[in-house]
């Protein structure tokens, strides 16, 4: 805990805590960088699954939502940690919070794995996922989903954030 | 804040009573689901919208026209636009009256939303038939593209101060 205290009441977290304006900027830029993020991954991920675009070249489609997909995820764990760092010692203790951590991380490795073996997928332009690889697209897709259902119940679940 | 007329109090009234609208908002687990529906569709709509403004802008996936480009993302980004629509009628009805005075909500749906989607519409058949038939896009498109990006950032902004007001109703 002492690390929560010391984070919490580092100069820069209470501005963003206390100011209005500052924590609504925040909170507009967690929902949007969420949205690209998520955007990007269902989108790559459908399109490995071949349910979306098929007539696309699999390299073209992650070629071009990849870079989209890292912005995404940058913004939105900047934005999220000075929420975070704001609230820190009720949040830190918070097990939904826990879950919802645990449940991106997972969803982080898994979009790590995707792009990585995607490289491999995509050697030929007209190549299409192996079946195990349309399976880790689907179980990327839904700890996506299962992060969003995790980020929903911090609030509803326990009043915190 | 806009004060809603009588009839919409009573039809919000009734709409937060019916067997669906009681059955989400009496469940611990029905409501957040629905949020996860409403919010995975705005991720596909809002992630293909951008993907269309950010490539109109020139700032993404420039080695490919954009007209081709938006045709191939039209299904999704129609498809998402269902969800996040019935997720959220679905999150509406749950306390349709308290949800009808919100006045960051009203924001969003009487005035940012229909200008962002009618915005929306121009600039997908715009941008199919004839601002992204070349490689480079007209400067009108561009202009489009930026205008309908801060119209949808307008959009998320009114959401995101919907439970702020919440609080205080």
């Amino acid at each position: 805990m002492p690390f929560f205290q010391w984070l919490e009441n580092t100069r820069w977290a209470r501005w963003a805590d206390d100011s209005v304006q500052v924590a609504t900027v925040c909170e507009i830029i967690h929902y949007f960088s969420m949205f690209v993020m998520v955007g990007s991954i269902v989108i790559v991920n459908l399109r490995l699954m071949g349910l979306l675009a098929r007539n696309r070249p699999m390299k073209e489609v992650t070629a071009q939502f990849f870079p989209l997909m890292w912005i995404g995820i940058a913004l939105n764990f900047f934005s999220g940690f000075v929420m975070f760092a704001g609230d820190a010692t009720t949040f830190a203790p918070n097990w939904v919070f826990h879950i919802k951590v645990s449940v991106v991380l997972l969803a982080l490795i898994s979009a790590i794995v995707v792009q990585m073996q995607a490289r491999k997928w995509v050697q030929q332009e007209t190549a299409e996922a192996p079946l195990w690889g349309k399976a880790l697209a689907t179980i990327s897709l839904l700890l996506w989903i299962g992060s969003i259902l995790a980020a929903v119940e911090v609030p509803s679940l326990t009043n915190v954030g | 804040m806009l004060v809603p007329s009588e009839g919409v109090v009573n039809f919000c009234n009734w709409l937060q009573n019916t067997p669906y609208a009681l059955a989400i908002a009496g469940s611990t687990w029905a409501y957040p689901f629905v949020q996860t529906t409403h919010f995975t569709g705005l991720s596909i709509w809002i992630g293909t919208n951008l993907a269309v403004d950010f490539r109109l802008l020139g700032w993404f996936g420039k080695h490919r026209n954009a007209s081709e480009f938006t045709q191939s993302l039209f299904a999704w980004n129609w498809i998402g636009f269902a969800i996040a629509v019935m997720g959220g009628a679905s999150l509406f009805s749950t306390d349709a009256v308290a949800f009808s005075r919100n006045p960051a909500l009203q924001l969003k749906l009487l005035l940012f939303f229909p200008v962002a989607l009618i915005i929306h519409i121009f600039v997908q058949q715009k941008t199919i038939k004839s601002w992204g038939a070349s490689e480079m896009v007209a400067p009108m498109g561009k202009i489009a593209g930026l205008v309908e990006f801060l119209l949808w950032l307008s959009v998320a902004s009114a959401a995101a101060n919907i439970p702020y007001y919440e609080k205080f109703l």
